[in-house]
């Protein structure tokens, strides 16, 4: 908990960081609200230990109160705590399958893009025909191939989120490859290398960076709808998918909060990341930057 | 033929698609003079200055410098020839790498050669002060400067490896009459302290018949559109 | 591709004694940056009247584009404006374009009244929609038959089967003579054209002036603004140089060609290929740190410590006015 000395300066830091204008402030408390989750949910297993199998079938289906603020389900488990450990979750499969699909996209699309001709055709096909399969069913093929896992979950997510990236990756190299700036460098005397790193690679990485932020709820999503689907993470595992999947069993006797923990964890986090993602993205956007320039 | 060294485009035939753009152009620029060139849009005046620059490979014909033929375009090229040839765009926002300060963006070409650093900073500031960008202008990046300014800052890269030919295609057409002027008068100096050959495109022929030594009509030599 | 052969209006024509149409008075245009503030425009004076063609010229950054945008009410968020600049309708009640607000500017001003020839026409242009249905579109909604369409391309030099093709598919200039045709189609009493040459080839150029100059034979009023002086003096009635914020000089068109007052007017002109192609010594001043007194001073020859003081425009002979303490007179009459 950060205490009320320190908040101006944060906030401070906050405007200043992202060149806020005053008014600016939902950006500030998405920043506030993301931090506060990652910071707690990384944190979590430090000051608030759970143990992932423990029930307590005494205390089955209480609705929220000031012991459990949340609730508790059908096997006496706290939502609260639970949900804390389940974005935990949540987080890292959408952080490392986001990181997943960036690089494999990056990779692909940077290939496609630099080389051209044929090599280009040939991939961009491949990434239209596994674009024209549903992302669920796709997502589910691979897990049922690789066992309901952590890291089949991650695959999952990450091998069916790379194809936009991809596009953007190779249709920014494609763009910027004929740009007369890249022939003045290679009339100056640039090699390929150079090129390569010094006037392609640094205008791709923040297009690029952003792909992966707005990857990220992607990412939590399907991890939720394989979860919800019995196809995700072992059920008494907590992540926000399995919960929310548990959760409905117990709406139908009365115990709807059970859900609504989950539920609204994931969309405050969620929108939280696209707020941030949708300033960031104003910030590199050429036409926004250019707008005070007489 | 052996007289002045020189830049030659010899039978030059370029087409993209169906579309003929240069239809066996020969263009000749000598050491020490000035060539203008004019013809209408879309005559492949652009594409020329590309061949010539050796960035585009043309489909027949052949370029060589000083009597050497070069077949190699872009990255293929020796660096040592590549840098004998330069070239001025008409938009200098496009040639101007976003990212790069204006001090950075005349470095470049140094410092993508390996020149040390100290030489590279000495070099830099010549050529800023050649060009007029005031000590204050140098640290912006692009967005900030005006065009003007920005074509100033390309000019200075394109000569920062003492080019024995450069190529200005329609460099000052989007530029004010003082900045025209300026642009001018840097490179008829260059030309005349280097002995170096100067090819200006430009629709503008009040300034070809000033700035130029003769001028060339491309439009002659190749078809119209279509 | 073909144009039409045009032949520029005479002199003579070029007589505008009709009423003011446009009176900009006293004009300013400050920007609020992080670190700065930027004076764009400083008190400007002109007046335009119908069928008069007015050039605006002066070097990049001197603010004449900011003077387009301050009179379409197109300024962004960070802009103040001071003065006025009354429009005087032919028919119904004048409108100040600075200070009638947003919905008074939508509703009334723009495109019926003010029309603009934007700078950039790739931004301009609405990507999913071809060109014959953005034209009909504009058309519609000023109450004229779509089928001029067709008539407006072949006006600015369009083949009216290019039409048909979507913004990303015409070049520069054709982008750039469809964004013309947009601005005329609800001909506006006054037409405000921003670079509107760049891109294209000489005839081109020379095509879309030549247009300009047509609406005003048929009455209407054109501002261009423009870095051409050459395009300025084929067409324009009288020229605006605007140097470091300021209006500097403004004469009729042949007037200043032949005898330019100001110190500035004279080295610009000076610069052209046909003339001493000579450049304007000296830097242009950042409009975030303007000079107390007369901008041009620390590049004038004629400086004296009168020009710390900031020169007011004073009445030419012969018309026109100029800002400078220490004008240049042609004594010599031959």
């Amino acid at each position: 908990m950060a205490d009320l000395a320190t908040r101006p300066p944060l906030l401070h830091v906050a405007r200043s960081r992202l060149r806020l204008r005053p008014g600016q402030t939902g950006v500030v408390i998405a920043g506030l609200v993301l931090l506060t989750t990652v910071a707690g949910s990384l944190l979590a297993p430090l000051v608030w230990p759970l143990d992932q199998s423990a029930v307590a079938l005494d205390q089955t289906r209480l609705a929220p109160s000031w012991t459990h603020l949340a609730g508790t389900d059908d096997l006496g488990r706290d939502v609260a705590h639970r949900a804390v450990y389940g974005l935990r979750v949540s987080l890292l499969v959408g952080a490392v399958a986001a990181l997943v699909a960036t690089v494999l996209g990056g990779v692909v699309g940077g290939i496609a893009g630099t080389l051209g001709g044929r090599v280009d055709r040939i991939l961009m096909r491949i990434v239209d025909t596994i674009a024209a399969m549903p992302h669920l069913l796709l997502g589910i093929f691979i897990v049922a191939m690789l066992r309901p896992s952590l890291g089949a979950v991650i695959a999952s997510v990450g091998l069916t989120h790379w194809l936009s990236t991809a596009r953007i990756v190779r249709s920014e190299v494609l763009s910027l490859r004929n740009r007369p700036f890249i022939d003045a460098a290679i009339s100056g005397g640039a090699g390929r290398l150079r090129v390569l790193t010094r006037h392609l690679l640094p205008h791709v990485l923040p297009r690029l960076a952003l792909a992966t932020t707005l990857m990220i709820p992607h990412a939590v999503w399907h991890e939720t709808a394989l979860s919800f689907l019995g196809l995700g993470l072992p059920p008494h595992l907590a992540s926000l998918g399995n919960m929310i999947n548990d959760g409905q069993g117990s709406l139908l006797t009365g115990a709807w909060w059970a859900s609504l923990a989950p539920g609204a964890v994931i969309v405050v986090v969620t929108f939280a990341i696209a707020v941030l993602a949708a300033r960031w993205r104003d910030r590199f956007d050429p036409r926004v930057r250019a707008e005070l320039h007489l | 033929m052996t007289s002045t060294p020189h830049l030659l485009a010899d039978e030059v035939t370029v087409g993209y698609g169906r579309q003929v753009v240069l239809d066996r152009v020969t263009v000749r620029i000598d050491r020490g003079e000035t060539v203008g060139l004019r013809g209408p849009s879309g005559c492949g005046k652009s594409t020329l200055v590309r061949v010539l620059a050796l960035l585009h490979q043309p489909d027949q014909g052949r370029v060589s410098i000083d009597g050497t033929a070069v077949s190699a375009v872009r990255y293929a090229v020796p660096v040592a020839l590549r840098t004998r040839v330069a070239a001025l765009f008409q938009s200098p926002r496009a040639a101007a790498d976003p990212r790069l300060s204006l001090t950075d963006l005349i470095a470049e070409p140094l410092r993508a050669t390996r020149t040390p650093e100290a030489a590279v900073r000495e070099r830099v500031t010549e050529l800023a002060d050649l060009v007029g960008l005031t000590a204050d202008l140098r640290s912006r990046r692009p967005h900030a400067v005006s065009d003007g300014q920005l074509q100033r800052a390309c000019l200075a890269r394109a000569l920062v490896h003492r080019p024995d030919y450069l190529l200005c295609d329609e460099a000052t057409a989007m530029l004010d009459a003082s900045t025209q002027a300026h642009v001018a008068a840097v490179i008829r100096d260059y030309q005349l302290a280097q002995q170096a050959g100067v090819l200006v495109i430009s629709h503008d022929q009040t300034l070809l018949e000033r700035w130029s030594d003769r001028i060339v009509d491309l439009a002659g030599t190749a078809p119209a559109r279509t | 591709m073909t144009t039409t052969e045009s032949v520029p209006a005479p002199a003579s024509a070029r007589a505008a004694t009709s009423r003011p149409l446009l009176a900009v008075d006293g004009l300013g245009v400050e920007f609020r940056l992080r670190d700065a503030r930027v004076r764009a425009v400083t008190d400007l004076h002109l007046t335009v009247r119908a069928g008069e063609l007015l050039a605006v010229v002066g070097e990049s950054g001197c603010g004449k584009s900011v003077l387009a945008h301050a009179l379409l009410g197109l300024l962004p968020g960070n802009a103040t404006t001071t003065g006025h600049a009354v429009l005087h309708e032919s028919d119904g009640e004048p409108v100040d374009l600075i200070t009638c607000g947003q919905r008074q500017l939508a509703r009334r001003v723009r495109g019926r009244l003010v029309g603009l020839v934007p700078q950039s026409p790739a931004t301009a242009l609405n990507p999913v929609r071809t060109g014959r249905r953005l034209l009909a579109e504009t058309l519609r909604a000023h109450g004229r038959d779509r089928a001029d369409a067709d008539q407006l391309a072949v006006d600015v030099g369009l083949d009216p089967a290019d039409l048909d093709r979507y913004p990303h598919e015409l070049s520069g200039g054709m982008a750039q003579r469809l964004v013309t045709a947009l601005a005329l189609a609800p001909d506006p009493a006054l037409l405000i054209a921003d670079e509107p040459t760049t891109g294209l080839d000489r005839p081109l150029v020379d095509h879309t002036l030549d247009l300009l100059r047509r609406r005003c034979d048929n009455g209407a009023a054109v501002v261009l603004i423009t870095h051409d002086l050459a395009a300025a003096r084929r067409v324009a009635d009288t020229v605006a140089v605007m140097y470091a914020s300021r209006v500097v000089e403004h004469r009729d068109t042949d007037e200043l060609f032949t005898a330019p007052t100001h110190p500035y007017a004279s080295a610009l002109l000076d610069a052209l290929p046909d003339r001493a192609f000579r450049p304007v010594p000296g830097d242009p001043p950042m409009l975030t740190a303007l000079p107390p007194g007369c901008a041009f001073a620390p590049r004038c020859p004629h400086r004296t410590d009168t020009c710390a003081h900031p020169p007011e425009p004073t009445p030419v002979a012969g018309g026109g006015t100029v800002a400078c303490h220490h004008p240049i007179r042609t004594g010599a009459n031959p």
